[in-house]
């Protein structure tokens, strides 16, 4: 077996309690969200007037929050899930080798026939890893419960001018969409906190610019929306393209590919970076 | 052949010097003791040794060739200073990881250490006492059969029963040919296996010395032993001496020079006995730093 792999392996392993605990943690939420849809259905447009509320539950044009889709989208898939999955991600995107430097356990690693282009990437494995389970875990946990709250089954909605129309049940293809982006959410949050621990060493500086980035291109994007000022600036937050694209609701778009190309880059500079510096103790 | 070789190896932090301009050199076989107050720069050659961190300038050799290749820290056994390993990793557990990434250890070897040192194999890092972490540290450095060994305070934390099994090994590992370069504040374990000390004060080399060397020094303490109580002034003639105390039948005199004339009036006053100090690595130590600050 390659060091990579070893490397990769004995990282997991140490995490297979958080991992386990994470997972449950996100599905738990993400069902008890889903269970409230039979007593908000028929209250839920009104969630969504105002443009900040709008901006907050991703309300973009064509999203009814009173359909099955719409509803995990505005009330878990659009804010929740991608937060909690962000938090995870700069969580294990901090250890993947700042934290893990902090506590001393890479300087002993790297006294071993190991390389840190090793190091790098299975860490980096690792945290895509942990994501993809609890995401996975999620989706399953979804999927298996929605029948119970009727978000399986298609629905008739009233618009606020009277006419009716059906709307679709939720399927496990909008799941995994819904999934997908909020995956690609956390994995480019964990990827800056990855890049800043690789190329400083320092947990407290990665842990903290992830979570800036994080929320302050939340508010960014929420205050732009609310006032229409510095809308440009919205460009730079990972919200714009994840909420006003609302992919689960209208499908995947190539904008899924800009947090994956941010943790491309994050793990090619933090690599060099990491290769470059002297560890820190 | 030399295994440990820096040549002007120095280390800044902006202003701050951590070593500067060491050379060093330590032989094949050799165990070599690198010795100093904390903060005076051992961690840190050590670290740059092992490519932890990067010269700001000068060159440090290992094993011929760079500790930035996984090839030659494959010959390295290695125990900080700190040893920290993943929290929930039991002792096998780490055996088993660190010897599928190094050298594959010969498990007869692996079970020799373990029962010598009575290592703990199935509790958690993070439950094992401070000792009990050193022999993990022990076992993982010294289980691939290591060309070098790097120990940093390797007895810290072990009782004398295990300090005296960690000469023994240190010897074993000698007379198979290994080289050892430690640092340690435990002047009896260096003076018990190490051949050369280099003492290390604010990054620069201070004094280098063969324990052979050490061996040979005294002090110039002479202790007289007498039938009766002797007259403190019955050396006052003789050259060279100073600091003359007697305490009952005891006569402790320090000469500096030949020490002819002290026998020869020692003889003449029927002195019974005889007693030099030997100088010991802990007066060389204490010589070395006694004008210092208490610590950086």
């Amino acid at each position: 077996m390659s060091r990579t792999w070893l490397i990769y392996g004995r990282w997991m392993r140490d995490r297979r309690r958080s991992t386990l605990l994470w997972s449950v943690g996100i599905t738990l939420v993400s069902v008890a969200t889903a269970a409230f849809y039979p007593s908000l259905r028929s209250t839920a447009q009104s969630f969504g007037e105002g443009s900040t509320m709008s901006s907050v539950l991703g309300l973009g044009e064509g999203v009814d929050p009173s359909t099955p889709v719409g509803f995990l989208w505005a009330f878990n898939y659009s804010n929740q899930l991608p937060w909690l999955l962000m938090a995870l991600g700069i969580a294990l995107g901090t250890a993947s080798i700042a934290g893990d430097e902090g506590d001393g356990t890479l300087e002993y690693l790297l006294a071993k026939p190991v390389t840190r282009t090793e190091i790098a990437f299975a860490r980096f494995g690792g945290m895509i890893t942990v994501l993809v389970v609890a995401s996975i875990v999620n989706l399953v946990g979804v999927a298996v419960t929605m029948p119970l709250f009727d978000l399986a089954d298609s629905t008739t909605v009233t618009a606020l001018d009277g006419t009716t129309s059906t709307a679709a049940g939720a399927t496990v293809g909008d799941l995994f969409v819904g999934g997908l982006s909020a995956l690609a959410v956390g994995l480019g949050s964990g990827a800056v906190a990855y890049l800043v621990g690789a190329a400083t060493g320092r947990r407290g500086v990665a842990l903290g610019v992830a979570s800036g980035f994080a929320v302050a291109g939340y508010v960014l994007y929420t205050l732009a929306n609310v006032t229409g000022d510095y809308e440009w600036l919205t460009w730079f937050s990972p919200w714009r393209w994840f909420i006003d694209d609302a992919m689960m609701v209208d499908g995947l778009t190539l904008d899924i590919l800009w947090p994956v190309l941010l943790a491309a880059g994050s793990l090619l500079v933090g690599w060099q970076l990491f290769l470059r510096r002297d560890l820190q103790r | 052949m030399t295994v440990i070789e820096a040549v002007a190896l120095t280390k800044k932090w902006g202003d701050f010097v951590a070593v500067d301009s060491l050379d060093l050199s330590v032989a094949e076989g050799e165990c070599y003791a690198f010795l100093g107050r904390n903060g005076a720069g051992k961690s840190t050659t050590a670290r740059m040794l092992l490519d932890f961190i990067r010269p700001s300038s000068g060159v440090a050799r290992v094993l011929g060739g760079s500790g930035r290749d996984p090839g030659v820290r494959a010959r390295i056994g290695y125990l900080p200073g700190d040893l920290d390993l993943p929290k929930s990793i039991t002792g096998s557990e780490a055996i088993h990881y660190f010897g599928s990434i190094g050298r594959t250890p010969d498990q007869a070897e692996v079970d020799g250490l373990v029962e010598r040192l009575g290592m703990n194999l199935d509790r958690p890092f993070h439950q094992l006492s401070t000792g009990s972490r050193r022999k993990v540290g022990l076992v993982l450095a010294f289980m691939n059969d290591p060309e070098l060994l790097i120990l940093d305070e390797p007895t810290s934390g072990l009782d004398p029963v295990l300090q005296e099994t960690f000469r023994d090994l240190v010897a074993e590992r000698k007379a198979r040919g290994a080289t050892v370069w430690l640092t340690s504040h435990v002047m009896s374990d260096v003076e018990h296996v190490a051949d050369r000390v280099g003492l290390i004060d604010e990054g620069h080399l201070a004094q280098e010395l063969s324990m052979d060397e050490l061996r040979r020094q005294t002090t110039g303490e002479i202790k007289l032993t007498f039938p009766t109580p002797p007259d403190p002034t019955a050396f006052d003639r003789v050259p060279d001496v100073s600091e003359v105390h007697v305490d009952g039948v005891e006569l402790t005199l320090h000469v500096d020079g030949p020490v002819t004339a002290v026998l020869a009036r020692a003889a003449e006053l029927g002195a019974v006995g005889i007693r030099t100090r030997q100088r010991e690595l802990e007066d060389i130590f204490l010589e070395t730093y006694a004008d210092r600050e208490p610590e950086r």
